[in-house]
């Protein structure tokens, strides 16, 4: 079972963000560096309260807006933990995002000068690995 | 009482003294189970304002209701619902601790030992010492601690960390804001300490002068005023024809704003007044407070 992760996060007073934002933005930022990976638990509502000295309903509403955003989940009961990537974004985005790396891809292999049959046979098998490891 | 009878409801709550009016016509509803923070400048009518909740005041004229009864035909037992911890913390001098505690104990029904000492844990308090022995951050735990272990459905709060070191202070916003009698009732918080309020409020009341200003969660207060900075050649606006001004400075030839409920519209205005460039960004809630109730203070007649 998954046990909390401790949250290295610091608010200030006097700031012109409001503390609830600051933590979204201090959370989306350790998601985005990796620090906070998919699957770790965070602080409950009131342990992160106590870690900053808040009032426990400025987490909970940061805790909201995160959840709403997609970038935690609550599992039943035990908390609220990081979504996997695929769950943050909107088909849109997703869309987007993976037109952006096939292009990435292939202006990379179309500089190489390998023939595209060879390149989709390597690519075929690289995904195939990783759905393998994930699953 | 229903969940949802406000905790504190004035009407029409005035009170003069001489010819000033220490409440002017003060109406004010809060909503039970929130820590509700009063900020106001010194005068503003807070204390008068608790005096005539607690039923030591009579109102020149309005009404007030605590807890749904009539603020002066408040029963014994409704007082025992009201927890009230003031700036000095007050409390008898001569007592050891514990005898403290068994006074209190015996007065209020609803006492929890639990509640007290979990409280009293944040400090180094000792149930031998005297009151008189205590540091006035230690004075201001047992305070806490006993309000708290009273399990009040409402609690007054008056300037409570005064005079406290940070240690002291942390330690007495943490006894509060964590204990299960903080969750389960009302919470009435002065303070000028802005640092606090941002930690501790769910909503913030801001009174002047006797009268209500505002209401709201800190937050939403706090997106009302926002900082502008212009390019003005001229001499700029008259302060006077300027919309939501809170405070205007010039500054290394640069003219700076702080206003109230004024959107994006707001540029326009200044570009007509001769604005080359205009510059907004959010402010701090200290910020946002500090120039609400300097309005009137520092404003120059109009010419």
């Amino acid at each position: 079972m998954a046990r909390t992760n401790p949250l290295m996060i610091s608010v200030a007073t006097g700031d012109s963000r409001p503390i609830s934002k600051q933590i979204v933005d201090a959370i989306r930022m350790q998601v985005a560096r990796g620090e906070l990976e998919p699957g770790m638990q965070v602080p409950s509502v009131r342990g992160l309260a106590q870690q900053l000295s808040i009032n426990p309903n400025t987490v909970a509403k940061a805790y909201a807006e995160l959840t709403a955003e997609g970038w935690l989940q609550p599992r039943q009961g035990l908390g609220l933990y990081v979504t996997a990537p695929r769950a943050r974004f909107s088909s849109a985005e997703r869309e987007r995002r993976l037109a952006e790396a096939i292009d990435r891809f292939v202006n990379e292999v179309v500089a190489l000068g390998v023939p595209a049959s060879d390149a989709l046979a390597r690519l075929d098998d690289a995904l195939r690995a990783v759905s393998r490891l994930s699953a | 009482m229903s969940n949802h009878t406000p905790v504190i409801r004035t009407e029409g709550l005035s009170l003069r003294f001489g010819d000033k009016m220490a409440l002017d016509n003060l109406n004010l509803i809060m909503d039970p189970g929130a820590i509700h923070a009063i900020v106001g400048a010194n005068g503003a009518g807070k204390s008068t304002l608790f005096r005539i909740l607690l039923g030591f005041l009579q109102p020149t004229a309005g009404r007030a209701w605590v807890l749904g009864r009539a603020s002066d035909a408040l029963t014994p037992a409704d007082r025992g619902l009201i927890g009230f911890v003031n700036e000095e913390h007050t409390l008898p001098s001569w007592m050891r601790v514990e005898q403290l505690i068994a006074m209190q104990r015996q007065h209020y029904a609803n006492w929890d030992q639990a509640i007290y000492d979990e409280v009293i844990g944040h400090y180094d308090v000792r149930a031998r010492q005297r009151i008189s022995e205590l540091s006035r951050g230690e004075r201001a735990g047992v305070n806490l601690a006993v309000n708290l272990a009273q399990q009040p459905k409402l609690l007054i709060l008056d300037e409570p960390t005064l005079g406290l070191d940070v240690v002291a202070k942390r330690a007495f916003l943490e006894a509060l804001l964590y204990s299960n009698t903080t969750q389960s009732c009302t919470v009435v918080y002065c303070s000028h300490q802005m640092d606090e309020i941002e930690r501790v409020a769910d909503n913030l009341v801001i009174l002047e002068r006797g009268a209500l200003r505002h209401t709201s969660p800190p937050d939403d207060f706090r997106a009302r005023v926002r900082y502008w900075i212009a390019e003005m050649p001229f001499r700029g606006p008259d302060p006077s024809s300027i919309p939501g001004l809170l405070e205007v400075q010039r500054i290394d030839g640069l003219h700076h704003y702080l206003v109230l409920d004024q959107d994006d519209a707001f540029a326009l205005f200044l570009q007509q007044h001769g604005a080359r460039s205009t510059q907004s960004m959010p402010v701090s809630l200290d910020r946002a407070v500090n120039g609400f109730l300097a309005k009137g203070h520092r404003m120059p007649v109009a010419a």
